[in-house]
């Protein structure tokens, strides 16, 4: 990440530590960023300590934020273009109820559900793409339609009941299918045990902590090293200057949403799973926290910046700032005062030009 | 909110106030005397040593290339930028104008060349916006201010009822419009930026006598125009600035346009442009257009265009604003998609339709393009992420990943060859200077390794020393056999550079200017800018839109004019297919060709096509 | 002058309109109420909101029951989508349709009142179900009573813990009023005994927040033996958040609600996950009842209170069967 001198380096630039020190931090994003984490982690250091720390705490935690987090990953693609997801949530939800019924209906198995309902998901998102890029609907409005067409979708397929995935077979016991879903992420149950890997051991991974994991790393990637991340940036950045720089505006619009769309569809099971069962209403509100996720990790709504590492953080810090008021018993009411709060703080430090005028001044 | 306001009027006050009493009396001094006025933007120095002096009743020009800091030091003028140096006295009393309230309670109103009006309110509306009358009951006094609306309009001669919303007004209503709105404000001084650019002749006229009358009410004027013939007519004094600096005043009545083009102009031309007198046009011929015509949305449309660029030459594009120079080079580049361009094309010999801009990188063409903040770069992101994005595909590894260590090398030396001074290749292209940005720009553009290079406007804005820079290599990219076809809105810049320049107006081809070595670039730039004010004239007599009296006056006659003494069968140019002096039977395309044709035939040009 | 001159007028109209409106609705209702001796009596049922699990059940039993009387025709069941604004424009549609008898499920009581009294006026019967409003013109008032069975569940709590211990509670939404009454009878039931209520939050009715907050008690070294959850979902949540950590053999689930579907609270029972429910009637079957009774002429009873039942191991599949409507209606 250092930088290759061209020419006698600006001095206004070089001259702070603090400065140099950011430069180096690019992927990471700015350095603020993690004050969020470290006041959220010291606080649960100090109030719950032993508690906080243990590897099933914060499992369970990362695990409840999970599907949202995935939520996260696929809305930052979308800002990152300056536009905005608000269906994830819906998308979610109705891939989740997807999953309960091709389990439940079908006793399909949980690897041809995965696939389907990223298919499925991938398919609405490029409804949102095609209706932002080619019919020139606005973001906010093409994915507000669709957050109330997915759910009624849900709904209609659901019958409004809530759909069980524990599905017994008739000797009472779950049936391999349902046995096999339940690794998703039911709780109390792993993926890969036996298979050693790293921090974790033997023991396995839980699958919701390992989906999101991956799912960072895998659009980080993306975004970092692939000619597309490049142009998800330029499209975000300058729309004209990508166009004018033979970039495919549309294209990338779409390809975001319908990636977008395809991570919710990774998340329905997921969530699915985690409650043991689809219900109708499931995913109601989570395009907000995920939103507030890679809002927190320094994505701008005005598109061309953010980063995963940053939502993946800002992530953490929804998660462990609710595990933490959780542990601690904070009142639920106050609980909603200080998650808004943190949201602020956590933008306000990102903008250290805030700061700066003054001393200008 | 009402203690802030307050003080704010009372800061102002102590000028003011002090001011105003002395208005009718005897003079304390000047109404308005700028001196010493100094202000640099990241990068670059926009003014030094500016000088205004404005006397009540009193209509001063202001005169200066594009870039000479007009409007620098009249936004400081109005208050927009407050970190400026120097001192502004009004009466002779001095003031500081720390924001465009302080300014407007000096009795200042200004007229900016752009619109500052919302489409969606009445005229009546924007005339009063953010000053709207009140009845008692505190809503608006939509009597009140319809009676003094259709007053002040009238006053203009605009029969245009107070309660037609701005967006159904035609460009030259809403621009008087803008002055009535002006006018509203009970100025002391006012100053009006190219005030004219859209209006008829008529109209022209009916501002010159608003003018008067409020001259001779005592209010000042700094009035900001090309068109020299006008400011002979309305103005008594000029003043001229030059790449920021002061560089003379005269009274209107002592001097000549001769006089002002050379203050204007200053330079001589062979010391600051590295292309001398050589012509270049012996490649192979790299871009052969004809017939080009387009319908951009909300740009200029073209009408059959015809021109050419070989390998190692510069063609320049001249013309005003609104003349379709940028659409040209965004129809071949593209941008407008395949649809909305007609005419036939061909690059290096082979046939050509401009589809996207991803097609044009990709068949040796790149495009600087006019704004480069708003059409270039990515501004929030870094030097090597900039410069790289047009031509990533270079360096794709398998999975479309990007080889990022080819990439930083190539990315450094461009960057280095152009020598762009940035802290890092990570550091964000915001940080830069103007000229460096336009650097990165230009090694973008590079990188994609064009055969054919289209700038538009490629050193607007940018200081001096890379400007220089920026002509040495096209230069140098010439001389390499890249065919450059440039727009530039500075004439001596393309009388400096290029080896042919094409003139367009209301989106025709209307001149050819080549080489004059016998009389010097000075007489060949005096020449362009002659031509290109005169041709004014026309774009007045159709910018008004319909009925205005087609013969507009001396302006039938004057497209020959300009060209007689650059032109006349250049011998430097034997070769190119399309000589300009067919120029009236400018080729049968497509669409406009008849009304086209007739308008030319009939010398004048600016028929009414909107 | 003209824009005031066009402000008044659009003023003015709709007024008109509402006037109007208002006429209209109570004209045609007059003649019908009363008929008694019509083929067909048409019912309007307005729903607060289809996406919850137990109002699609109240649906389906609605319409299986009215089925059972000839004469009654349900016309489609109008879904307030948990908007009360929503609710009111549907049941007034229901009143300018001029249905016979009016069956509301109120999604809250102060915005609803006034267009019950507006059927009211309009001479329709009006029999609300489960949740009432602020007015008594209603003929009829069918609903469970939460206060009991959080009594009912606080008095369990009771039993399956003699010797005393310590209790969870899983709230719903706070503001509910459901939640309230359930909370406050438990709390009453166990007043007295040796039983103290180590932890209590709201989880919204959800089963994914009640699966995190008990994830977050057990983790916080919380001893719990019982935990009361104010409906099924969350009962389930808590379940599977203490079957994770190893603890769900140790601890009792009690839940609320009851319904005959694959992912409801009497399966759960019968598969052992709860240990008891407490049976929310939907009162589907009684309201079907009143209707009859109320196109014949019959007296009804101005509140019905329907009866709560513990569904425990023993006697979950046949309260299963009583209500499961899978098959027996399309």
């Amino acid at each position: 990440m250092t930088g290759t001198l061209t020419d006698a380096p600006d001095k206004e630039q070089a001259r702070t530590p603090l400065a140099r020190v950011a430069r180096l931090l690019p992927v990471l994003g700015s350095l603020q960023g993690y004050i969020g984490l470290v006041l959220v982690l010291l606080i649960g250091i100090v109030t719950q300590g032993d508690v906080f720390l243990s590897e099933t705490n914060l499992t369970n935690a990362v695990g409840a934020f999970s599907s949202r987090g995935i939520l996260a990953v696929g809305v930052t693609l979308v800002i990152l273009t300056a536009g905005i997801d608000l269906s994830v949530g819906s998308l979610m939800g109705f891939c989740s109820m997807a999953a309960a019924l091709l389990l439940v209906n079908e006793q399909m198995p949980v690897w041809q559900i995965m696939p389907l309902c990223m298919l499925a998901g991938a398919a609405l998102g490029l409804v949102n793409g095609i209706g932002t890029s080619v019919l020139r609907i606005q973001s906010f409005v093409m994915t507000l339609a669709m957050l109330s067409i997915a759910r009624g979708l849900d709904r209609e397929m659901s019958d409004n009941v809530s759909v069980g995935t524990q599905v017994a077979g008739p000797d009472g016991t779950l049936t391999p299918e349902a046995e096999a879903f339940q690794q998703l992420g039911t709780p109390g149950h792993n993926v890969l045990e036996g298979v050693w890997l790293p921090f974790v051991g033997k023991e396995g991974v839980y699958f919701p902590v390992l989906a999101f994991v991956v799912v960072c790393v895998a659009f980080h990637l993306l975004l970092s090293r692939t000619t597309f991340g490049r142009h998800v940036y330029a499209v975000g950045g300058n729309p004209t200057a990508a166009r004018l720089s033979g970039i495919n505006v549309t294209f990338v619009t779409i390809a975001v949403f319908t990636l977008s769309g395809m991570l919710a569809g990774i998340a329905g099971p997921i969530d699915a799973a985690y409650s043991a069962a689809a219900d109708p209403l499931a995913g109601t509100s989570y395009e907000l926290d995920a939103i507030a996720a890679a809002v927190i990790g320094g994505a701008s709504l005005r598109g061309g910046k953010g980063t995963i590492v940053g939502t993946f953080i800002g992530a953490l810090i929804l998660t462990l700032l609710d595990n933490v008021l959780g542990l601690n018993a904070v009142s639920d009411n106050w609980q909603l005062v200080i998650k808004g709060s943190i949201v602020v703080l956590a933008v306000v430090l990102q903008r250290p030009d805030l700061f700066r005028r003054k001393e200008k001044a | 909110m009402t203690a802030r306001r307050a003080a704010t009027g009372r800061a102002v006050e102590g000028g003011a106030a002090t001011g105003r009493r002395t208005r009718p009396g005897p003079h304390a001094g000047p109404l308005l005397a700028m001196r010493a006025i100094a202000k640099s933007f990241p990068g670059v120095r926009a003014l030094r040593g500016a000088r205004l002096t404005v006397h009540a009743g009193e209509v001063v020009a202001l005169l200066g290339e594009n870039g000479a800091g007009k409007s620098t030091l009249m936004s400081i003028l109005a208050g927009v930028h407050t970190d400026y140096e120097g001192t502004i006295e009004c009466d002779g009393v001095p003031v500081t104008i720390h924001s465009p309230k302080a300014a407007q309670a000096l009795g200042i109103g200004m007229i900016h060349q752009e619109l500052n009006l919302v489409p969606e309110l009445t005229a009546a509306e924007n005339i009063f916006l953010g000053r709207e009358p009140r009845t008692p009951r505190g809503t608006v006094d939509y009597r009140a201010m319809d009676r003094r609306a259709a007053e002040l309009l009238t006053r203009l001669g605009l029969e245009v009822p107070p309660r037609r919303p701005v967006k159904h007004c035609r460009i030259a209503e809403q621009q008087l419009i803008e002055v009535a709105k002006a006018l509203n404000l009970d100025v002391r001084l006012l100053v009006m930026d190219e005030p004219t650019s859209a209006l008829a002749d008529a109209e022209v006229r009916r501002l010159f006598e608003v003018i008067r009358d409020l001259t001779a009410d005592g209010v000042g004027v700094v009035y900001i125009s090309h068109r020299l013939e006008e400011l002979e007519e309305i103005a008594d004094s000029v003043t001229v600035l030059r790449d920021g600096e002061y560089v003379g005043e005269r009274a209107m009545a002592d001097t000549d346009r001769s006089e002002l083009v050379r203050l204007m102009v200053g330079r001589t031309m062979d010391e600051l442009y590295p292309r001398g007198g050589e012509q270049r046009s012996e490649g192979p011929v790299r871009l052969e257009v004809s017939g080009l015509s387009c319908v951009p949305e909300g740009g200029s449309r073209l009408h059959g265009i015809d021109l050419s660029v070989r390998a190692g030459e510069i063609v320049g594009l001249a013309g005003l604003m609104g003349a379709g120079r940028s659409e040209v080079l965004q129809a071949l580049f593209g941008a407008y998609g395949a649809g909305r361009v007609g005419g036939s094309v061909t690059l290096d010999g082979q046939p050509y339709r401009p589809r996207s801009p991803k097609h044009a990188l990709r068949k040796g063409m790149a495009l600087v393009a006019e704004d480069r903040k708003a059409q270039s770069l990515v501004l929030a992101n870094t030097v090597r992420f900039n410069t790289s994005l047009a031509s990533l595909d270079r360096y794709r590894r398998p999975w479309h990943t990007v080889d990022r260590r080819r990439e930083r090398e190539a990315v450094a030396e461009q960057v280095d060859g152009l020598r762009v001074k940035a802290p890092s290749l990570n550091a964000n292209v915001d940080t830069l200077s103007g000229g460096n940005q336009q650097k990165v720009v230009l090694a973008k553009c590079l990188l994609a390794r064009p055969s054919l290079l289209l700038m538009d406007e490629p050193t607007r804005g940018i200081d001096v020393g890379a400007k220089a820079e920026i002509h040495e290599l096209m230069d140098r990219l010439a001389r390499q056999g890249t065919g450059i076809l440039a727009v530039s809105s500075e004439l001596p810049e393309l009388i400096g550079m290029c080896d042919r320049v094409l003139v367009l107006c209301e989106g025709r081809l209307t001149g050819e200017f080549h080489r004059d070595a016998a009389n010097g670039p000075r007489a060949e730039q005096e020449a362009l800018l002659t031509a290109a004010m005169a041709r004014e004239d026309v774009v007045t007599g159709t910018g008004g839109g319909d009925a205005a009296e087609p013969t507009a006056g001396d302006g039938t006659t004057d497209p020959a004019d300009p060209t007689d003494p650059a032109d006349p069968t250049d011998p430097a140019d034997p070769t190119d297919p399309t000589d300009p002096d067919d120029r009236p039977d400018t080729t049968d395309t497509t669409d406009t060709t008849d009304t086209a044709g007739t308008d030319d035939d009939a010398g004048t040009p600016g028929g009414d096509h909107r | 002058m003209r824009r005031a001159t066009r402000g008044y007028a659009a003023l003015g109209l709709v007024l008109t309109l509402a006037v109007t409106a208002g006429c209209t609705s109570k004209a045609p209702t007059n003649e019908d109420a009363g008929d008694r001796n019509k083929d067909e009596f048409v019912i309007g049922y307005s729903q607060s909101n289809n996406a919850e699990p137990y109002r699609a059940q109240i649906n389906l039993q609605l319409r299986y029951y009215m089925e059972k009387y000839p004469k009654l025709k349900l016309l489609p069941i109008s879904d307030g989508q948990q908007s009360s604004a929503t609710q009111l424009s549907q049941v007034q549609t229901f009143i300018e349709k001029g249905v016979d008898v009016l069956l509301v499920s109120p999604n809250e009581p102060d915005p609803l009142t006034p267009v019950v009294e507006m059927a009211c006026e309009a001479r329709i019967p009006v029999v609300l179900l489960d949740r009432s409003v602020n007015t008594d013109c209603h003929t009829s008032f069918i609903g469970g009573d939460n206060y009991e069975i959080g009594k009912k569940a606080g008095e369990r709590a009771v039993r399956e813990l003699p010797d005393g211990g310590r209790v969870a509670e899983l709230r719903g939404v706070l503001s509910a009023k459901p939640q309230i009454e359930r909370h406050k009878g438990f709390m009453d039931a166990i007043k007295g005994h040796d039983i103290k209520v180590v932890a209590q939050r709201e989880a919204k009715w959800l089963r994914a927040d009640a699966t995190k907050v008990t994830q977050q008690w057990l983790q916080g070294g919380k001893k719990i033996d019982l935990i009361f959850s104010h409906n099924d979902p969350m009962a389930l949540g808590a379940f599977l958040a203490a079957k994770s950590a190893g603890k769900a053999k140790k601890t009792k689930f009690l839940g609320i609600d009851g319904l005959a579907i694959p992912s409801g609270g009497i399966r759960a029972v019968q598969q052992g996950k709860l240990d008891a429910t407490y049976l929310y009637p939907t009162g589907a079957k009684e309201a079907a009842r009143t209707v009859a009774d109320i196109v014949a002429g019959r007296k009804v009873p101005k509140k019905q209170t329907l009866e709560t039942v513990e569904i425990n191991s023993e006697n979950a599949a046949e309260i299963y069967q009583k209500y499961d409507m899978s098959g027996k209606i399309e």
